[in-house]
């Protein structure tokens, strides 16, 4: 297995370089379908696959508190630029993280916080993780599509 | 092997110099290449870290690298599916430092409808944060 080199204190773009020239690409099976707002359609996470290499290898992504500071950051009416980016780069990277642990991380990175926060405290859960393979296999009725009441892993998760 | 060359101007033996920060500057910071039919798949990108699939031809590109601020410029193009030509386009519409809606179209006739598309592609150039 190709060895991270020690990458604390390297811009976060110098080491998404480096995993592209040394990682292959994984292509991860698992979606998160998740509901934001009533009014609109179920929407579908997908993974990159780079990302997912990069999360599998270890010692490369920061830890997603980072993020959460910077969307802090961003969130604020008197934005205008990043001051703080340095968060990216000099924070300790994360360690290797399992297929599952990589998808925990990007809901919560990616998903809106209100989504995953409380997922399961409404009358049916905001999101479900699911393989590929659960989603409908045509994209008929797209922009209807919601979590089915039926959680059944074994089933299709939206239609 | 592993090195670092520091210089301020590259200089062609015959066609002239350029300064280096022209190659820095103008350098792709983020790109993605993906099909937005069937179960939407990425094909390859680079500080992408995943696409949300929000509706017929709706989409959002996620980078991992967040950029400085929401100035940052964003090239997108369609694909055609096959040879007939319809016009498509893939149009940004909502930015975050590290999220950008995007949205495609194709044009049948007078009118244009949001449509999945199986080439999509998307390349961000600024600052990063």
């Amino acid at each position: 297995m190709t060895q991270t080199p020690q990458f604390k204190g390297t811009h976060l773009f110098d080491r998404l370089c480096w995993a592209k020239e040394n990682l292959e690409g994984v292509q991860s099976d698992y979606r998160v379908v998740y509901e934001s707002s009533i009014d609109e359609c179920a929407k579908i996470l997908v993974p990159d696959p780079n990302w997912m290499a990069c999360a599998l290898q270890g010692g490369i992504l920061p830890p997603v508190q980072v993020y959460w500071e910077l969307a802090k950051d961003e969130a604020k009416p008197d934005f205008k630029k990043h001051t703080r980016g340095h968060l990216l780069h000099n924070t300790k990277p994360v360690e290797a993280m399992t297929e599952e642990e990589a998808i925990e991380y990007l809901i919560m990175k990616d998903c809106p916080q209100h989504v995953w926060r409380d997922y399961d405290s409404g009358n049916k859960p905001k999101m479900v993780i699911c393989r590929k393979e659960q989603l409908p296999s045509t994209r008929e009725w797209r922009n209807a599509w919601k979590i089915t009441d039926d959680l059944a892993t074994d089933e299709t998760v939206a239609a | 092997m592993a090195g670092k060359i520091i210089a301020d101007t590259l200089e062609h033996s015959t066609a002239g110099s350029i300064a280096t920060n022209y190659v820095v500057e103008g350098s792709s910071k983020s790109w993605v290449n993906f099909n937005g039919t069937g179960t939407v798949a990425i094909r390859d990108s680079l500080n992408t870290s995943s696409i949300s699939d929000r509706g017929t031809g709706q989409y959002t590109v996620n980078n991992s690298a967040s950029f400085g601020n929401t100035n940052f410029a964003f090239m997108t193009t369609a694909g055609h599916d096959n040879a007939s030509g319809t016009a498509c386009n893939f149009d940004p519409w909502e930015f975050t430092t590290s999220a950008t809606k995007a949205n495609s179209f194709q044009e049948t006739g007078s009118t244009t409808v949001r449509n999945d598309r199986n080439f999509l592609y998307a390349s961000f150039m600024g600052d990063l944060a």
